[in-house]
């Protein structure tokens, strides 16, 4: 297995305050990962000690293998995000990335190339406090692509886009990680990336309470997948040998527990019954990432 | 290289340099045609009155330290510290980056503040009629010491900037040095005064003056200064966090 981001062990302690406690995991090449958790989570702090901004109090992260700062020009691997607002206000778009790009002996036609692939070209020699907050957002993401990475890391990219604005940064995610690249954004809203991670991360209080993909996390939390079939008693019994447990509904659908729809679909299909309805009922996500970061979580 | 053009284009890009030798530009012209027109006849023949009237240069060395200081403060200000960290981790390349930066616009602000003074006042005071007693050496001396010694504190700038990241705290800092506590302890005990950096690249332009350090003494306490803070601000800058 290839892994492009690993944290092992990995704790901050600011004086009383311990924001990441003891966080292990583990991010594939290839895959988008959310990385959720509510305000003060530890999300931003943990970004920071993967990306050598901030040191561990104990524990290690590696990207690519090895600590960010002892890689050999990071940013030609890694784009990173972590503020929406990290810009001298009476500096131009285009000389942020010429000034960022020279230091990396990159040419100043890589800044233009990438104002393009974020829209921004026409505001390119604006200075900055003349840019609405997301034509920040996407020149802070231009910032990241600069070094064309192989890793993007976002944190709370979408915070004050409007729809279109999360709409047009869902589009790109789902391009750029098309090529097989990987991403890790981070949020405090389920919503925002649910149509957008393959997997996800969840921490609370510091700690990890959740690593699977979305449909592994919503079966794991007592989801019910809510199947009708012609052949309702064919598929319960099919069910009930994988050790399933169905009920059936007053509206005569079966009401499966505990599993996902993947798994009924491929159940029926080998049981060779036809199914005319397949959906995830019961905890949605949102009261799925609640419960388990809510304050009565357990720690 | 590449990182040291990326910190010059970063100097070039804002206004705030721009404004600080504006600032300088006007300041130089001022005082220098107002002191060299006014000053009477009888102060202006000897030597020592000659030197202490062109050095008003080291003026320079003020907006050196306050762009330099600008070199780091701005960048946590306005949270640019994290993009320079990602593209630049090497903290302690980070540092040398910048403090080469600052002496090189140290130079330009030396090279425009003493170059204005100088070339103004010798015109100013051969208009008036008054004969230069200052010899090649003195006049070398002056010019080099003022803008060496204004490169000197574009790097005490960046040190300050770095020991603290809070630019109004950096720049307050800097100037209450400059113009406060340095003058109280050098009127009050010159033993001791004339080893801070102020008085001490004072020397370096030659002043004719026994309380102060010779020339190269004076150089050398300067280059100590920036020694002590640029090793405090290195270390300061690889033990904390940015935010």
């Amino acid at each position: 297995m290839s892994y492009v981001v690993q944290s092992n062990s990995l704790s901050k302690r600011y004086g009383d305050v311990l924001a990441v406690d003891d966080l292990t995991f583990a991010i594939e090449a290839g895959t988008i990962t959310g990385f959720l958790g509510p305000n003060g989570a530890g999300k931003s702090t943990t970004l920071r000690m993967l990306l050598g901004l901030a040191k561990p109090t104990s524990g290690h992260a590696t990207v690519f293998g090895s600590p960010y700062d002892q890689l050999q020009t990071p940013a030609l691997r890694i784009g990173a995000v972590l503020e929406a607002t990290d810009f001298h206000p009476g500096r131009s778009g285009r000389d942020h990335l010429r000034m960022l790009g020279r230091a990396v002996g990159l040419s100043d036609a890589r800044a233009d190339e990438v104002l393009s692939l974020v829209e921004l070209q026409d505001a390119a020699k604006r200075r900055v406090k003349g840019y609405s907050l997301g034509m920040r957002q996407r020149l802070g993401l231009a910032t990241a692509l600069l070094g064309d990475p192989e890793l993007l890391v976002l944190d709370e990219p979408a915070n004050g886009l409007d729809p279109e604005g999360v709409r047009w940064l869902r589009d790109f995610l789902r391009d750029f990680a098309s090529g097989g690249r990987t991403v890790l954004i981070s949020s405090h809203v389920l919503a925002e990336v649910a149509q957008t991670v393959d997997r996800v991360l969840i921490i609370n209080h510091g700690r990890l309470v959740a690593e699977s993909t979305l449909d592994e996390l919503t079966a794991r939390v007592g989801s019910v997948v809510r199947v009708q079939s012609p052949e309702l008693d064919r598929l319960a019994e099919a069910l009930q040998r994988e050790g399933i447990v169905a009920t059936k509904s007053n509206d005569h659908a079966l009401l499966a527990q505990g599993t996902t729809r993947e798994r009924v679909g491929d159940i029926a299909h080998a049981a060779g019954v036809a199914i005319h309805e397949l959906a995830t009922e019961g905890s949605s996500l949102e009261e799925v990432f609640l419960d388990l970061t809510s304050e009565e979580a357990p720690r | 290289m590449n990182q040291l053009r990326a910190e010059l284009l970063k100097i070039r890009s804002t206004r705030t340099t721009i404004g600080l030798l504006v600032g300088l530009i006007a300041l130089a012209l001022l005082f220098t045609i107002l002191t060299c027109t006014l000053t009477p006849m009888s102060q202006l023949f000897s030597e020592q009155d000659q030197v202490s009237l062109l050095s008003f240069g080291s003026i320079a060395g003020v907006f050196a330290a306050l762009a330099g200081v600008m070199l780091f403060t701005s960048e946590y200000r306005f949270g640019t510290i994290r993009p320079t960290s990602l593209f630049n981790p090497n903290r302690g390349r980070l540092f040398a980056t910048k403090i080469t930066a600052g002496v090189l616009s140290g130079l330009v602000f030396g090279v425009i503040g003493e170059g204005l003074v100088f070339s103004i006042g010798i015109m100013i005071l051969k208009i008036r009629g008054v004969s230069i007693v200052m010899s090649g050496a003195n006049m070398t001396e002056l010019i080099v010491g003022a803008i060496v010694g204004t490169a000197l504190w574009g790097a005490i700038g960046v040190a300050v900037g770095a020991i603290v990241p809070n630019q109004v705290g950096a720049v307050i800092s800097l100037l209450a040095w400059g113009f406060v506590v340095e003058n109280l302890v050098f009127g009050f005990l010159p033993k001791i005064g004339r080893f801070l950096p102020v008085h001490a690249s004072d020397s370096m332009m030659g002043h004719i003056e026994d309380k102060l350090l010779p020339g190269n003494g004076g150089t050398a306490v300067v280059v100590a200064w920036v020694l002590i803070l640029a090793i405090a601000g290195v270390a300061l800058l690889k033990k904390r966090d940015v935010s």
